[in-house]
C-alpha cells in the first residue's frame, strides 16, 4: 500500500510537471518580440490600463482578433474588427486582457475605427453614457469615474490601434 | 489537557458557511443577468451604488465566492466527513480543520470586500489580491494535511478511490494554483504571450485538479451510499484519476503556436477516457436502481448531476475542436456552458453531499422533504432554462459575427429575449436555493438531542 501512495504522488508530480513543461515553459521560448502594433505604455495610458482592469471591462471585450474572422468581422463597418492577432501584439501587457466574452465588440483594433474608437471625444461621450451612443448597449454607464480617470482610460483605448 | 473540539463540528461549520456563500455571489449574479436585461438601470442608479454594481466588478465576485466560497467550501465539509469514514479513523485533527475554516472565511470574506472595491489581479479565475493567493494556499495545504494525516493512521487496509483522488487533488492543486497565480510576485500577471498561455493553463486545471478530481471523489462515494449497492468496479473508477493538460483549447485559432492548439485538441479527445470510465461505472452501478432516485432527493440529485457531467464532457470535447470552437467561443454559450459545470454538475453533486451529511451532523432528520423536492425541481428546472437559453443566444451570436452582415450592435440587441430567459431561470433556480438554505437552516437551529451513541461513533454514516 505504502507504494502505491508512492506511486500517487509521484505520478501526479511527474503528470503536473509534464504539463506544466509542455504547456507554459515550451511554448513560453518563443522569442516574438513586439509587433510593429506595440510600443511601450506612457504613465497616463498604463494608468489607463489599470482602471481598464479595475473596472474589469476585459469580462466583455475581447482583445483577441482570431483568423477566420480577421479583416472581415465587422463592428461598425465590415472587416472594421482588424487585423488578425500576432503574439507580439501582447509584448509590453501584463496581464494580458484576451478576454473571454464578446457582450461589446472587440477592442484589439478600436483605436482604427474612423469617426469613434479613434476620438477622444467618442469615447468620453460613451463612457459616460452608453445608450446615448449605442442605443441598446448592455455597458455599464461609467459616469462614476473622475475625469482625470476617465481622460486616463481614453489614452489607453487610443493605444489599441 | 483540553478536550479537543467534537468531531465533525469543523465539517458541520464548513457545511453551513458553504451555503451562506450560494446565496451571496447568487444574488450577485441574479443583479447581474437583471443589468443585462435592462441595462438602463445602470442610468438610474444613486451614484454610490454605481461602481459597486459595475458589471467589471461583480462578475468577478459572482464567480470567485461560488467557486471558492461555496463549491470548494462544500467539498472541504464532504471531504471532513468523507475521510474519516473510508478510513475507519479520526480525523487527523478537528482543531486544525476549525483553523482551516476560519481561515477559509477570511479568504472569503477578503474576496467578498475587495472584488467589488475592483482590488483584482485582473486575470480569469486568478482575481483575488496576493494576501488571498497566499491563505488559498495555505487552506488547501492544511485540508491536505487533515486528509493525508487521516489515511496515514487509518484502520481500513483499502484506500477507496474518493481517498485516491482528494489526496490528489490538494497536491496537484497548490502548484497549479501557485503556477497559475504568479505566487512569487504580488502583481500576479506574467507578461506578453506567457501570461495568456499561463492563465489558460491554470483556468482548466483548477477544474481538472480540484473541481473535478475532488468532485468525482465525492461522487464515488455518494453513489454506492444513496443508491445502496456497491460500487461497479473500483479499477475502472481509478481510471478516472488522471486528468489530462488540456488547457490550451481555450485558444484556438489564437495567437498562441498551432502545435499548441493542436496537442490540446489531442489532449482533450484523450479526456474522453477517464470520463467514459466515469460514466460508464456510474450507470452500470445504478443499473436496476433508478427507482430509487425517484424517492431520493439527494439520490436525483447526483444522477442529474452525472447526466450533467456527461454533457459537460461532450460539450467540453466539442468547444475544442476548432471548427465548433470558431462558432461559439466568446459567446454566451460559454456562459451556459460554465455554469453547466459549476452549478448543473459539480453543485447538484454538492446538494447531494449537503443531504447526505445534514442529519449525522446536525443530529436531526432534515427539516423538511417538501423543501427538498421544491430545491430539486425549481433549481433543475430553472437552470435548464438558464443554460439552453444561453447556448441558443450563444449559436445566434456567433452565426451572427461569421456572417458579418450587420453592425455588432445587432447582435447585442438581438440577446435581449435570451437574457429575458436566462433571467427568468435564473429566478427560478435561485428560489430553489433559498428553500435548500432555508431547509438547512431550519434543521441546524432545531436543539440537537443528547448524543446517540450509534450516531457518535461516526462509522457507517448514510441513512
Amino acid at each position: 500500500m505504502k507504494s502505491h501512495v508512492v506511486y500517487l504522488t509521484g505520478g501526479s508530480l511527474i503528470s503536473l510537471l509534464l504539463g506544466i513543461i509542455v504547456t507554459i515553459i515550451i511554448p513560453a521560448q518563443d522569442p516574438a518580440g513586439p509587433s510593429a502594433l506595440a510600443r511601450p505604455y506612457t504613465a497616463l495610458e498604463l494608468q489607463g490600463r489599470e482602471i481598464y482592469k479595475r473596472e474589469g471591462c476585459h469580462y466583455c471585450h475581447t482583445q483577441q482578433v482570431r483568423a477566420p474572422e480577421a479583416d472581415r468581422g465587422m463592428v461598425h463597418e465590415p472587416g472594421d474588427i482588424g487585423p488578425e492577432s500576432a503574439p507580439g501584439d501582447y509584448y509590453y501587457q501584463s496581464p494580458v486582457f484576451w478576454g473571454t466574452e464578446r457582450q461589446g465588440p472587440d477592442l484589439a483594433h478600436v483605436a482604427s475605427r474612423e469617426g469613434r474608437g479613434d476620438n477622444p471625444a467618442w469615447h468620453r461621450v460613451h463612457f459616460a453614457n452608453p445608450r446615448a451612443v449605442s442605443p441598446g448597449s448592455v455597458m455599464p454607464s461609467f459616469d462614476y469615474l473622475a475625469q482625470a480617470e476617465l481622460d486616463a482610460l481614453t489614452a489607453y483605448m487610443l493605444t489599441l490601434r | 489537557m483540553m478536550p479537543g473540539p467534537e468531531p465533525g463540528s469543523a465539517g458541520r461549520r464548513f457545511l453551513y458557511s458553504a451555503i451562506f456563500w450560494l446565496i451571496v455571489p447568487g444574488l450577485f449574479g441574479l443583479i447581474l443577468a437583471t443589468v443585462l436585461y435592462v441595462p438602463s438601470l445602470y442610468d438610474r442608479l444613486p451614484l454610490a451604488l454605481k461602481p459597486l454594481l459595475s458589471f467589471g466588478r461583480l462578475r468577478p465576485a459572482h464567480v470567485n465566492l461560488m467557486i471558492f466560497g461555496w463549491l470548494s467550501q462544500a467539498y472541504a465539509a464532504a471531504i471532513l466527513y468523507i475521510v474519516p469514514r473510508l478510513t475507519r479513523a479520526r480525523l487527523y485533527s478537528e482543531r486544525l480543520a476549525h483553523v482551516n475554516w476560519w481561515l477559509w472565511n477570511l479568504m472569503v470574506v477578503g474576496a467578498a470586500l475587495t472584488l467589488p472595491m475592483g482590488l483584482t489581479q485582473g486575470r480569469e479565475y486568478t482575481e483575488m489580491i496576493w494576501p488571498l493567493d497566499l491563505l488559498f494556499v495555505l487552506n488547501i495545504a492544511l485540508l491536505g494535511i487533515n486528509i493525508w494525516g487521516t489515511v496515514a493512521r487509518r484502520s481500513e487496509p483499502k484506500i477507496y478511490v474518493s481517498l485516491w483522488n482528494f489526496m490528489a487533488a490538494t497536491i496537484i492543486l497548490i502548484p497549479v494554483y501557485m503556477v497559475g497565480n504568479k505566487i512569487w510576485d504580488p502583481s500576479g500577471a506574467f507578461t506578453g504571450m506567457t501570461d495568456n498561455i499561463v492563465n489558460y493553463f491554470y483556468v482548466h486545471n483548477l477544474f481538472n485538479s480540484w473541481f473535478t478530481t475532488a468532485g468525482v471523489g465525492m461522487a464515488l462515494f455518494l453513489l454506492p451510499k444513496l443508491a445502496d449497492r456497491p460500487l461497479y468496479s473500483h479499477r475502472l473508477a481509478l481510471w478516472g484519476l488522471w486528468s489530462v493538460w488540456a488547457g490550451q483549447h481555450h485558444q484556438l485559432y489564437s495567437p498562441a503556436p498551432d502545435w499548441l492548439e493542436y496537442l490540446t485538441v489531442v489532449f482533450s479527445i484523450l479526456a474522453v477516457v477517464p470520463t467514459t470510465a466515469f460514466m460508464v461505472n456510474f450507470f452500470m452501478t445504478m443499473r436496476g436502481g433508478w427507482r430509487r432516485a425517484a424517492d431520493d432527493v439527494a439520490l436525483r440529485f447526483l444522477v442529474t448531476g452525472a447526466l450533467f457531467w456527461a454533457l459537460t464532457c461532450v460539450q467540453g470535447v466539442a468547444q475544442s475542436f476548432r471548427s465548433f470552437s470558431l462558432l461559439v467561443h466568446f459567446t454566451n454559450w460559454v456562459v451556459g456552458h460554465s455554469h453547466l459545470a459549476f452549478v448543473a454538475s459539480y453543485s447538484f453533486w454538492a446538494f447531494a453531499a449537503v443531504y447526505l451529511m445534514l442529519p449525522q451532523l446536525a443530529r436531526q432528520p432534515v427539516y423538511s422533504r417538501k423543501l427538498m423536492e421544491w430545491h430539486y425541481w425549481l433549481t433543475t428546472v430553472g437552470m435548464v432554462v438558464f443554460m439552453v437559453s444561453l447556448w441558443v443566444a450563444g449559436a445566434v451570436q456567433g452565426r451572427d459575427w461569421l456572417a458579418s452582415n450587420g453592425p455588432f450592435m445587432d447582435s447585442v440587441r438581438a440577446m435581449q429575449p435570451y437574457f429575458a430567459a436566462r433571467l427568468l431561470g435564473g429566478l427560478v433556480a435561485g428560489l430553489g436555493m433559498l428553500c435548500f438554505a432555508f431547509n438547512v437552516w431550519q434543521t441546524s437551529r432545531r436543539p440537537a438531542p443528547e448524543l446517540v451513541p450509534a450516531l457518535a461513533a461516526g462509522g457507517g454514516g448514510g441513512d
